[in-house]
């Protein structure tokens, strides 16, 4: 393995992230590369470069204030929300019921026969058979 | 009705969140003061507040290089920690929970202004530094930061800022863990060379 390879490895190692059986490895190159160690010690640095780059860092005096009013606005709108939504509920549970009731309904007329209007039972009777043949006695009296 | 109450009712919520302090929660664990917040005590946040700001604008200000965006961030970051306390199962520690709504943020952020480097890198830091040595790492810090792709700087700064376990970063950043070694990796690395050039181009100036 070469120096390069092991330089990927010296991040974890500096982080406690590198597994055991690659850290023994990587401690025995350690030992006999001078190079790799060089790297080690400056990488290993950057930690209080970073920590430096927030030194001092002022808060501005109303930051809290700020959270805090935003927080409050938060709260207050969740509340009207609420409050809206309880004011709602009833009207959609309503709905809801109403529209039920509308589709049972609908469901129930359609579910019925169709009503034929109503007519003399001899004028359908005659309606239904148009192509009678005449009656004998007709017959003869035309004789 | 106001569509998201009227000031007056912000105010009187506001009054609330200042109530006094409990003496006992400034030395109280953490878990103790979250239970508090989480029972709608304002002085909790108040307390979570008062422990996490620095760290909080810390991070927010590594990762923008600018104060008055690091406190927007910051701010947005404990609004959403309020709305969504009762969702933290204390899986991962506040803190850690916390950072990833900062970093999140922050990405977000980046993402929508690229390309960036923060003009705020070159203002001095505020206060009493200990000395001149000091003021000039702070800076050269700050301006190698900016100079880092937002993905390496957020890793890096989860890590040496923040702490966060490898673990912990991949689950904040969404990343897998492969992912998250090899750009940590390669953060200290850009980190280290950029310095060096810094070093190098102001040790060359006159």
């Amino acid at each position: 393995m070469t120096c390069k390879l092991y330089q990927t490895e010296l991040s974890e190692y500096l982080d406690g992230e590198l597994p055991a059986a690659r850290v023994a490895r990587l401690e025995a190159h350690l030992r006999v590369c001078p190079h790799c160690q060089g790297e080690l010690q400056e990488l290993s640095g950057i930690s209080g470069y970073i920590r430096a780059a927030s030194l001092e860092l002022r808060v501005s005096q109303d930051f809290d204030r700020r959270v805090l009013r935003a927080v409050a606005t938060y709260q207050v709108a969740a509340r009207v929300l609420r409050r809206r939504r309880s004011l709602l509920r009833p009207l959609v549970v309503a709905g809801i019921i109403f529209l039920g009731l509308l589709g049972a309904l609908q469901r129930l007329l359609l579910s019925r026969p169709p009503v034929l209007p109503l007519r003399a039972p001899q004028a359908a009777a005659a309606a239904a058979a148009p192509a009678a043949p005449a009656p004998m006695g007709a017959d003869r009296e035309d004789r | 009705m106001h569509p998201m109450g009227t000031e007056a009712d912000v105010e009187e919520a506001l009054r609330a969140h200042r109530s006094p302090m409990e003496s006992r929660l400034p030395h109280a664990a953490e878990s103790e003061v979250l239970r508090a917040c989480l029972a709608g005590a304002p002085e909790a946040f108040r307390e979570l507040l008062a422990r996490y700001r620095q760290p909080a604008l810390a991070l927010a200000f590594q990762m923008l290089g600018s104060a008055e965006d690091a406190e927007d961030v910051a701010q947005e970051a404990f609004v959403r920690v309020f709305q969504s306390l009762k969702g933290f199962r204390g899986q991962a520690s506040f803190s850690t929970w916390l950072y990833r709504i900062v970093a999140n943020l922050c990405l977000g952020r980046l993402r929508s202004r690229r390309p960036c480097l923060a003009l705020e890198t070159c203002r001095e830091p505020c206060g009493a530094a200990d000395s001149e040595h000091q003021i000039t790492e702070a800076l050269l810090a700050r301006q190698v930061l900016a100079r880092l792709s937002p993905e390496l700087r957020a890793v890096l700064l989860l890590r040496e800022q923040g702490a966060l376990s490898y673990r912990e970063i991949g689950e904040a950043l969404r990343l897998p863990l492969g992912t998250v070694r090899s750009r940590l990796s390669k953060a200290r690395i850009a980190f280290r060379e950029i310095w060096k050039q810094s070093l190098q181009a102001r040790e060359g100036s006159p």
